[in-house]
């Protein structure tokens, strides 16, 4: 294991950031941390990396403990060895490319030379080997990134920190630079964590994707996972879009009655909770097909669902109908043209119909 | 999800019919007369005395006096004896700026980027020592460390030690500077100490450097140009500064150029055409410090410290933390609490005694004070001068701000410019050109208490638009933009949205004045009449008649006023505390 976190808890004065939360990374992983702000992801990163001091619980990297408060063990950041990436990128506006990507070299006391064969190294992944004497007031901000990015690894950290890297970038750099953090990633074989807001960033480039909520994790798993058969109601709003239905349980495990006494048909039983029992059934917008009123219905064992279209929002590739349907407002994508205010039929299948338990706050 | 943000339901009342925007056109004319006048003003203000002074500098006559055109008062400068002032001049102003950016800077450090455990208290007694005025700071160091003073008692007599303190030599100038200079290095570091962007710190950190390093390699070097602006401005400060020179300076014959200036108008003989040349010198010398101040500033946008202010860890001071005690309590004690000590001491005694043991105590230097005339008089005199004086350089300050920075009329460029240049003139300089001015001027100001709001509102009114300047820049013009389509006039925008945004920064140009001015000496030295002295000019007469119990019991009734203004400010306007 690179990173072990156990119950880890972090407070500002009375205030609980993080409750007692624990997960591990496995060599060369990488793992999304997602959450809306204030969740708690930062503050957790930050722990790790030996910038914040946590207040319970142990944080070990690969196999060394470098924070257990509870046994007065508190590692300082400079010597946990760890390669962290700042969401400001935090380039020092006083030193040159290749002194801010040698300063954990320098640091260490590496001898000249060597410094400036790993700078060459770091700066020749990130291409910007011929950048190397420019100041960083003179860089863009996707150039500064990628300074930041070869200052991380240069020191061949044990882990990646990243604190959402992309977010001061323009859309298209993003796409490409999440490719590219991960291309490194893989290349150098460390297992890193990954901070972010944005569902797309976390899904496209995790191997496992932690949701966070208010200091808890609301689940774990891998991004196809957590987009199919979310846990509960908050990774279902946050990862991706998603609609809900209002249903009641009928004798069937696996057949489930909207108030307007339609029968919907799931794949899988509801999950045990603890809440009584009570479900949404979920339905992700582009597993619903939407057909004229007119159209025969669908075959299949699909469940078909008569609806009534209430607002359109063409999108470009698609348009976004908002379909009230079974009592309940649901969203769908679909490239056919619609008339607004008409009525519709709503078919998915089964292993679309997600149950999700209803939370009790 | 479809939740309606905004009901189209809702109708507007029928009252309501669609009425023009008041004609601003009118109003607005005002507006440009208002700049007109505040124009002329600032051009008056700062170039008369800079052109009476060129023009007496060659002279072969005093003010008033006739005379001929002629170049030897510039030859007079290149003699061996103003040559030797200009070097002692420079020594001073440099050792002192050096010496106070480290020991600021240092003391800033540990306030606020450490572990210390007394930021508050040491934080309220550098800010009071920053209020401390120089010439009385200057005195309570001649009371303690001049030939006759207490140390020498203590170490020589009782102690038997045979080791002379003397605060009359250029060591001892440089130390009462440094203990006056440093408040002020501390004040401006402040801001950028606690506004840097803790992510570069947090960066090193994670980087692998230990706290030291992330110190020397980060820290200090992205401080490293507002550290060099600091102690220019505080060299500029040094060799304007003329009070502390004068007192200790004069009975071991050091010279300063702004004392020399001062004894060539004042004692035999006499010169005024040298004296305009020697401030015409002196404000050279303090011309190109500013133009070093301002590229410095400018090589600084190069690595700007941007960012938000984040939580910073502070940093463990360790086995650091008692050379951090003594540096911090150990300036506040030799600043400010030492020297009020004595000074208290010193006004409660019959004739001054270094033995408290054996000292008369009295309050008759109190009570002379109350029932002395001539002092209740300067005390008005002061309040008038400070209060309304302030008045005026704050209006003045706000307006030349205003068409500055939001209208930019014709002339702006020179406005901004002049507004700025008496930054560079010492205040005793001003006042010999006003003195040069007004002998030939049409205005009855000569003698009057109007001459020292002039020349006091002239040497301040750099301090007034960069306080109000320095926030109104930051306002965004887009508020005044919505005022102008909500159909405001520009003199009603400046009035109703301008102005109560820019309060803050008023009120504080406004008390910074005040206290300027309460304390100011140099400006005054030169100007002031038997019927117009100030506070200032009243101690310094005590204090050179030798009557050292009256100087120190004014000085303790005038720093009281100062500290109580100043706690006045603190709980009025938190918001001002930062300009």
């Amino acid at each position: 294991m690179s990173i072990v976190v156990k119950d880890l808890v972090k407070s500002y004065g009375s205030n609980k950031v993080v409750h007692a939360i624990s997960f591990s990374l496995e060599q060369g992983e990488f793992v999304g941390l997602l959450g809306p702000s204030g969740c708690g992801k930062t503050t957790t990163l930050r722990c790790i990396a030996g910038l914040e001091d946590a207040n319970g619980g142990t944080i070990s990297i690969e196999g060394e403990v470098v924070s257990d408060p509870a046994n007065g063990i508190m590692r300082p950041a400079h010597s946990r060895n760890v390669g962290m990436v700042f969401q400001s990128y935090a380039i020092w506006p006083h030193m040159t490319v290749a002194q801010n990507v040698g300063f954990p070299l320098t640091i260490r006391k590496m001898g000249k030379k060597e410094v400036a064969e790993r700078v060459d190294w770091a700066l020749g992944i990130v291409g910007m080997q011929e950048l190397a004497a420019r100041l960083p007031s003179q860089l863009s901000g996707g150039q500064q990134q990628r300074v930041a990015l070869a200052r991380a690894v240069v020191g061949q950290p044990r882990v990646l920190l990243f604190d959402e890297p992309l977010s001061n970038l323009d859309a298209k750099l993003r796409d490409a630079t999440r490719a590219e953090i991960r291309r490194l990633q893989r290349q150098l074989n460390i297992a890193a964590i990954y901070v972010t807001h944005d569902q797309a960033e976390a899904l496209s480039m995790s191997d496992r994707v932690i949701v966070m909520d208010r200091g808890h994790i609301m689940q774990e798993g891998p991004p196809k996972d957590l987009y199919r058969r979310p846990a509960n109601r908050f990774v279902a709003d946050f990862v991706g879009v998603a609609s809900f239905v209002e249903v009641m349980p009928t004798d069937d495990s696996l057949a489930w009655r909207t108030p307007d006494g339609t029968t919907i048909r799931v794949a899988e039983p509801a999950p045990a909770t603890s809440a009584g029992g009570a479900m949404q059934l979920m339905v992700r917008p582009e597993a619903a097909l939407l057909s004229p009123a007119s159209a025969a219905p669908a075959g299949d064992g699909r469940n078909v669902l008569p609806g009534r279209i209430v607002e359109a929002s063409y999108l470009g590739s698609h348009t976004e109908y908002v379909v009230e349907m079974g009592g309940s407002r649901v969203r769908i994508h679909s490239g056919d043209d619609l008339e607004h205010e008409s009525d519709v039929i709503v078919s998915f299948a089964p292993t679309d119909a997600q149950l999700i338990p209803i939370s009790r706050d | 999800m479809t939740d309606a943000v905004v009901d189209s339901s809702r109708q507007a009342p029928e009252a309501m019919t669609r009425r023009p925007p008041p004609n601003g056109a009118g109003r607005d004319r005002i507006l440009n007369v208002v700049y007109v006048i505040t124009w002329l003003t600032v051009v008056a203000l700062v170039l008369i005395p800079i052109a009476a002074l060129v023009f007496g500098s060659l002279r072969t006559a005093g003010p008033g006096e006739g005379g001929e055109w002629t170049l030897k008062n510039f030859v007079a400068l290149g003699s061996e004896g103003v040559v030797g002032t200009i070097l002692t001049t420079l020594y001073i102003g440099g050792a002192t700026a050096v010496i106070s950016a480290v020991i600021g800077t240092a003391i800033a450090l540990i306030v606020h980027r450490t572990d210390f455990r007394f930021p508050n208290l040491i934080t309220a007694l550098t800010g009071l020592a920053f209020y401390f005025p120089s010439f009385i700071l200057a005195m309570a160091w001649i009371i303690i460390g001049s030939p006759g003073g207490i140390l020498n008692a203590i170490v020589n007599g009782v102690l038997g030690i045979p080791f002379k303190f003397d605060v009359y030599s250029v060591p001892g100038i440089i130390f009462v500077m440094v203990l006056h200079q440093v408040p002020f290095v501390y004040l401006t570091m402040r801001g950028p100490i606690m506004g840097m962007d803790g992510v570069y710190e947090e960066a090193a950190r994670a980087a692998g450097a230990p706290p030291l390093q992330v110190l020397r390699r980060v820290t200090l070097p992205l401080l490293g140009y507002s550290v060099a602006s600091s102690g220019i401005l505080t060299f500029i400060m040094c060799i304007e500064q003329f009070a502390i020179p004068a007192l200790l300076g004069t009975p071991g014959r050091i010279t300063v150029l702004a004392t020399q200036l001062y004894l060539l108008c004042r004692f035999d003989p006499v010169d005024y055409g040298l004296a305009a040349a020697v401030g015409l010198a002196l404000s050279a010398i303090t011309g190109l410090a500013i133009w070093a101040q301002r590229s410095v500033i400018t090589n600084a946008r190069l690595t700007t410290v941007t960012g938000k202010a984040g939580r910073l860890a502070p940093i463990r001071l360790g086995r650091w933390k008692w050379p951090a005690y003594i540096l911090c309590f150990g300036f506040s004690f030799l600043a400010l609490i030492f020297p009020a000590i004595i000074l208290i001491y010193t006004s409660l005694q019959r004739y001054f005694s270094s033995n408290p043991f054996d000292a008369a105590y009295t309050l008759r230097n109190y009570t002379f004070i109350i029932e002395s005339p001539s002092t209740m008089s300067s005390f008005w005199n002061t309040l008038i001068v400070s209060g309304l004086g302030a008045l005026v350089g704050v209006a003045l300050g706000f307006l030349a701000s205003y068409f500055t920075l939001r209208q930019r009329p014709t002339g702006y460029r020179w406005l901004d410019l002049l507004a700025a240049m008496p930054f560079g003139v010492p205040g005793i300089v001003i006042g010999l050109g006003l003195l040069w001015a007004y002998a030939y001027l049409p205005l009855p100001l000569y003698g009057t208490l109007a001459i020292l709001v002039v020349a006091y509102v002239t040497r301040y009114l750099p301090y007034a638009t960069e306080t109000i300047g320095g926030q109104m820049v930051q306002i965004d013009k887009s508020l005044e933009e919505a005022a102008w389509v909500s159909g405001a006039g520009r003199l009603t925008t400046l009035r109703r949205v301008l102005l109560p945004i820019a309060l803050p920064s008023v009120q504080g140009a406004y008390f910074l004045l005040f206290m300027a001015f309460f304390r100011e000496i140099s400006s005054a030295m030169l100007l002031y009449t038997s019927a117009t002295s100030v506070i200032s000019v009243s101690i310094w007469s005590f204090f050179e008649q030798a009557n050292w119990g009256e100087a120190s019991a004014l000085s303790v009734i005038a720093t009281l006023i100062i500290f109580i203004a100043m706690s006045l400010i603190l709980w009025l306007s938190p918001t001002s505390r930062r300009s």
